[in-house]
């Protein structure tokens, strides 16, 4: 069919329909994602993905490198839009919203989900100006408000101890980890539904990891959490649910402990017991 | 250490087993490369060396000119005597009509230096009396050469130099004896009688030159109702009485001031000074003509240095005397910088907006392929060229075309219709836009994707992403293309000629007359003033410091004008310098 599923050349991989062994959460669901498709160019690299991710909960995504799993969270708020040659199809919806219908407002759909990225990437301002930005590009200019939300931002970022004396430095003074606890702060600043990360402790060190992780514990409950992951035993601990991707296709998803204990295909417990991958 | 040696060693012995033979463990001279790396740093070498030599020669003269040189006075064999500043020396060939005429010995000497003998030039001034600033004297004319004491060097307003020696001097209508007057004494007169310069030349220009513009302005609203109105309205009829009346009070202020200055102009007349040169002709001329005096051969390096910092002063806050050769050039200056200060107000708004759009918003495709190297090309069109399209598009048909909406009462002669620095700034700001536009590019495209994206990921629009993050990340660069255009813009000199720079404007862009900022105005500028002193002016011998020190000036303003641009820069650098990672 194409170049990705000659990739993988002797086992041919016999897609199954995926595995479904989902925890429902009791708000339903956020993410609705149904025959999803995504192509760079002629290359496609996300193969008719279908699945439902539950509110209030934070949903991992595995597999090896390359199965698409940043393609994958980058569609959620249309991040792919900023490369030209991506073409999707498909459905997929936030809230029962369409995120790629006619007439979608891109920017008020962004402004629903906060991300955070696989490196740091605080802006050249200082902290407060970082943490408040999402209220900035908003036009929100009351002192108060803005200094309330930089708080509770700080402080669900667990950074408030750290950086509230210092507040004015510029975001770029602060440590890798710190930088990376910062974003957290900005993506949550604007109280989105959703919270996208993508491998966002890949950079640090397992001490700030610790902390991350500590930090999404917490999160859970208030915001619906989707993180992408190469460290299975960190998908194990943060995770109520584990979708693995396995070469553009979603393979199996469901209830965390039951995917790394007793997995439902073959192809899953290969990669968790590290045959591959 | 020399463990490590040992082991080496041991290594570089053949192993056995090992064919030796075939394997030399030599590096070819061409594989290493380097007589290819002598070649480069040859000509980084040679490349420095040029720009050192030439940056010295020019600072070397540049400081030295307005240092007081001795006066020499030469004895010819011939009997005349020659009094001057020695300037340079060369050797020539003297020709065999020349030879034929001197005595044994020179010949002798001559042919002892091949066939050459030395010569000095000597400026000798007094253009007045001996119709040439500079004379070549050789060695073997020479009988004695002294430097005499009392021997004065003279800056006149007019003229020129004088060397030569005081003669006479008349204070207030009565002639004194010399011997009465110690220099301080004839320095305070003579400092006395040029602030009545001063002040006549204020009265003259700054006075007067307002009530005529006043004149001036009633006559052109006079015209203007004219042009507006018709000439037998009741509206003209009003405003030409009010307008004579209004002439009338102004012509009598202009009477008042006239009388002022010529009342200090007779107080002048009767300060006067006798100079004599070496031969013994006689000059006299009033002594606020003269604009410094001191004793050469007299002066403590005190003395020395204080002349030198008056020539300078003068030379950084006065304007421009004797065809531009002498005194000082503010004007230049003042012109230099306004107009590249407005070049850079054009330019970078122009450059910046052009490279956000060709680099952020337009899709990147043949039509942007081939705008980005038509940019490209333009850089590398003659500067006359952007000349001829700034006098013929900005000054005749922007400039004509504001005349005839604005100021038609003004017409025949034009306002905009013409060269002036807002057209001479338009003009170098098209020429030097595609060095802004390309560098703030290239800065654009480094600000990493990642910032966007995380700005874009907030909700933030494409527009709030660019101004909020992308810009202030893109600044550094953007103020280098800045800098970069500045330089070249400063310096750029052909096309300036067409646009508005002249020889000498009679008035700065800037003054007290409503609305304050003259753009329309022609302007002085330091690149076109070493032109002109250097190259148009009646003795290019006497230009010639002034070229070196104007040069001086020009290159220490660009330099200025970067580096606080450059320091600007590397303040807002320092906000992206990040700890981590
Ligand atoms: N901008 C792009 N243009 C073309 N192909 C791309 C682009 N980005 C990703 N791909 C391809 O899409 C596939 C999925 O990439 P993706 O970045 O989603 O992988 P991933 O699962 O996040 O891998 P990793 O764990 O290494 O981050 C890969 O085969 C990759 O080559
Ligand atoms: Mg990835």
């Amino acid at each position: 069919m194409n170049a990705t599923a000659e990739a993988a050349p002797d086992e041919a991989p016999k897609f199954n329909p995926t595995a479904y062994h989902v925890t429902k959460s009791d708000q339903g669901d956020i993410l609705d994602i149904r025959n999803f498709n995504l192509w760079y160019d002629d290359v496609q690299a996300l193969f008719d993905i279908t699945m439902e991710v539950p509110r209030g909960l934070v949903t991992a995504l595995i597999g090896p490198s390359g199965c698409g799993k940043s393609t994958l969270l980058r569609c959620i708020n249309r991040m792919n839009d900023l490369i030209d040659e991506v073409r999707v199809d498909g459905r997929m919806a936030v809230d029962e919203r369409d995120i790629y219908g006619k007439g979608v407002d891109v920017i008020s759909l962004r402004k629903r989900m906060g991300m955070v990225f696989q490196k740091p990437n605080p802006f050249a301002m200082s902290i407060f100006e970082n943490v408040v930005y999402p209220l900035r590009v908003d036009g929100v200019t009351d002192k108060s408000v803005l200094e309330d939300t930089c708080e509770r931002a700080l402080r669900g970022a667990a950074l408030w101890e750290e950086t509230k004396d210092r507040l004015k430095e510029s975001g770029l003074s602060m440590s890798g980890g710190q930088q990376q606890r910062l974003c957290i702060a900005r993506a949550i600043a604007s109280d989105p539904e959703v919270l996208l990360m993508d491998e966002p402790a890949s950079a640090l060190d397992p001490i700030a990891t610790a902390k991350i992780e500590e930090l999404i514990d917490e999160l859970r409950g208030q915001y619906s959490i989707v993180i992408v992951t190469h460290n299975m035993q960190q998908a194990a601990r943060v995770s109520d649910n584990t979708a693995f991707m396995y070469l553009g296709r979603l393979i199996e998803f469901g209830h965390t402990e039951t995917l790394f204990t007793n997995p439902k295909l073959k192809q899953t417990s290969d990669y968790i017991s590290g045959r591959f991958g | 250490m020399s463990t490590n040696t040992e082991t080496t060693s041991n290594h570089a012995e053949p192993k056995p087993g090992m064919n030796a033979a075939s394997r030399r463990y030599t590096t070819d001279l061409t594989a290493t490369g380097e007589p290819f790396l002598w070649g480069l740093g040859g000509a980084l070498a040679l490349g420095i060396l040029l720009v050192v030599g030439f940056l010295v020669l020019i600072f070397w003269n540049g400081i030295a000119t307005f240092w007081p040189k001795p006066i020499e006075v030469v004895t010819l064999n011939s009997g005349t005597v020659v009094a001057g500043e020695p300037t340079r020396d060369n050797v020539f060939k003297p020709g065999d009509g020349l030879l034929e005429r001197l005595t044994e010995q020179d010949r002798e000497i001559i042919d002892s230096n091949v066939g050459f003998a030395h010569r000095v030039l000597y400026r000798t001034g007094n253009y007045d009396l001996y119709n040439e600033d500079f004379r070549w004297v050789s060695d073997f004319e020479i009988a004695k050469v002294e430097t005499p004491p009392g021997m004065y060097l003279f800056e006149r307003q007019e003229w020129g130099v004088f060397i030569g020696r005081i003669a006479g001097l008349v204070l207030d209508g009565e002639s004194r004896n010399l011997s009465d007057y110690d220099r301080a004494a004839i320095q305070e007169q003579q400092e006395a009688a040029r602030e009545r310069f001063e002040e006549i030349r204020h009265i003259e220009r700054d006075e007067i030159g307002e009530v005529n513009y006043y004149m001036e302005q009633a006559r052109l609203d006079l015209k203007r109702v004219a042009l507006d109105h018709g000439r037998d309205s009741g509206e003209y009829r009003q405003a030409e009485r009010e307008t004579e009346q209004q002439i009338t009070e102004l012509q009598r202020e202009y009477e008042q001031l006239a009388a002022r200055a010529e009342a200090i102009k007779e107080t002048d007349r009767r300060y006067r000074i006798t100079l004599e040169e070496i031969g013994g002709e006689q000059k006299e001329l009033p002594l606020s003509e003269i604009v410094r005096f001191y004793p050469a051969n007299d002066l403590s390096p005190f003395g020395k240095a204080a002349v030198y910092f008056s020539r300078w002063g003068e030379f950084l806050t006065s304007e421009p005397r004797e065809a531009n050769t002498e005194g000082g050039v503010l004007p230049a200056i003042f012109g230099t910088v306004a107009m590249t200060l407005i070049m850079v107000v054009f330019v970078a708004p122009l450059g910046v907006i052009t490279a956000l759009y060709l680099r952020e918003y337009a899709k990147q495709g043949r039509l942007v392929s081939i705008v980005r190297i038509s940019v490209n090309n333009l850089a590398g069109v003659p500067s006359i060229v952007y000349g001829v399209f700034g006098l013929g598009f900005f000054a005749y048909t922007l400039g004509g075309g504001i005349d005839a909406l604005f100021y038609p009462e003004r017409l025949p002669s034009p306002t905009f219709g013409t060269g002036g620095i807002l057209w001479a700034s338009l003009t170098l700001a098209l020429l030097t836009v595609p060095v802004v536009i390309v560098a703030s590019e290239e800065a654009l495209s480094a600000v990493p994707r990642s910032m966007r994206e995380g700005s874009l990921a907030c909700g933030a629009s494409t527009w709030q992403t660019l101004r909020r993050v992308v810009l202030p990340r893109a600044m550094p660069g953007i103020m280098t293309g800045l800098i970069l255009a500045m330089a070249r813009g400063a310096g750029e000199v052909a096309p300036l000629m067409l646009v508005g720079v002249v020889k000498l404007a009679p008035e700065l862009p800037v003054d007290g007359f409503f609305p304050y900022v003259h753009l329309e105005r022609s302007f002085m500028h330091l690149g076109f003033h070493i032109f002109d002193v250097g190259f148009q002016s009646r003795n290019s011998e006497a230009g010639k410091p002034m070229v070196y020190v104007t040069t001086m000036l020009l290159l220490a303003l660009i330099v200025l004008m970067n580096a606080s641009a450059i320091y600007i820069r590397n303040r807002l650098k320092k906000r992206f310098a990040g700890s981590a990672f």
